[in-house]
């Protein structure tokens, strides 16, 4: 009887540990995320079937190496409940053409301007603005489902933002 | 000797695991951290001295139970590798009066006014603007260093 209790006890604090290990490195390192929505179509969800399931890695935060884009979680800057996935499209400093204004906008120190792959069907900085970089929780370098469209996340092909010299 | 290799194996695996929940726990659920500059005196750091340590809980995320006179710490919005400590004043939906503006400010849904305590050297709302809550890291309950002033920090300034 003792012998089974100590066992169990055993077994559980193992469970325990690789529980926390777990945890530890979901919040910090790596996790995995299904993306809801077809705001990043063809991207992500390009058609109506199950979800996409990407790899987010977090080791960008640390010093906060994200590029023109880059697809990066970040929560929503008007609804702290929310997690939206967008490309970066701008970093800090650069001047963005923007079609609606006819005008160039400025990106100021520490936001960055995201936008959606399906630019019909996309609520992002076209609507609430360049969003704080601080609101950046990882960045998405992998599909993983469904099997066939399992792949690294690359860059599109077109950039829209211009540097002035 | 084989004795005393898994003795060290075993108290390496110890205090890993001291590592890890202290980690984890320090992530998601409390830290302590110490309070920077003079924007919050007197409630923080009312004099020239060594800086006060404060308790952060990071509960309040979980459902943003967050109320007006809170305490919280928030990643810069112009600079993500800063964090600031301020108190909020104002919530989503409020209507802010601004001083120096001379005029009402609307707080936008998600967002929350935030200032120091002491107006005169605090970089805060009134010159960021409403920071979106997001950005909160957590809640500052109690002052624990120096001895003397360890105690509860107050919903009001």
């Amino acid at each position: 009887m003792g012998g089974t209790r100590a066992f169990l006890r055993d077994i559980a604090k193992k469970y325990f540990a690789v529980g926390i290990v777990g945890v530890t490195v979901s919040d910090r390192y790596a996790s995995v995320v299904s993306v809801r929505g077809s705001s990043m179509s063809p991207t992500f969800n390009p058609g109506t079937n199950a979800n996409d399931y990407v790899l987010v890695e977090k080791f960008c935060l640390q010093n906060y190496r994200l590029s023109h884009g880059d697809v990066v979680i970040f929560c929503s800057p008007i609804n702290h409940k929310e997690n939206h996935i967008k490309r970066i499209v701008a970093l800090p400093g650069d001047w963005m053409g923007n079609d609606a204004l006819d005008d160039l906008l400025y990106v100021p120190e520490g936001h960055c301007w995201v936008e959606g792959d399906n630019s019909a069907s996309s609520l992002d900085s076209r609507s609430f603005g360049p969003i704080p970089m601080g609101l950046i929780s990882g960045r998405v370098t992998h599909i993983i489902w469904p099997p066939h469209r399992i792949g690294r996340v690359g860059r599109p092909d077109n950039h829209r933002e211009l540097r002035l010299p």
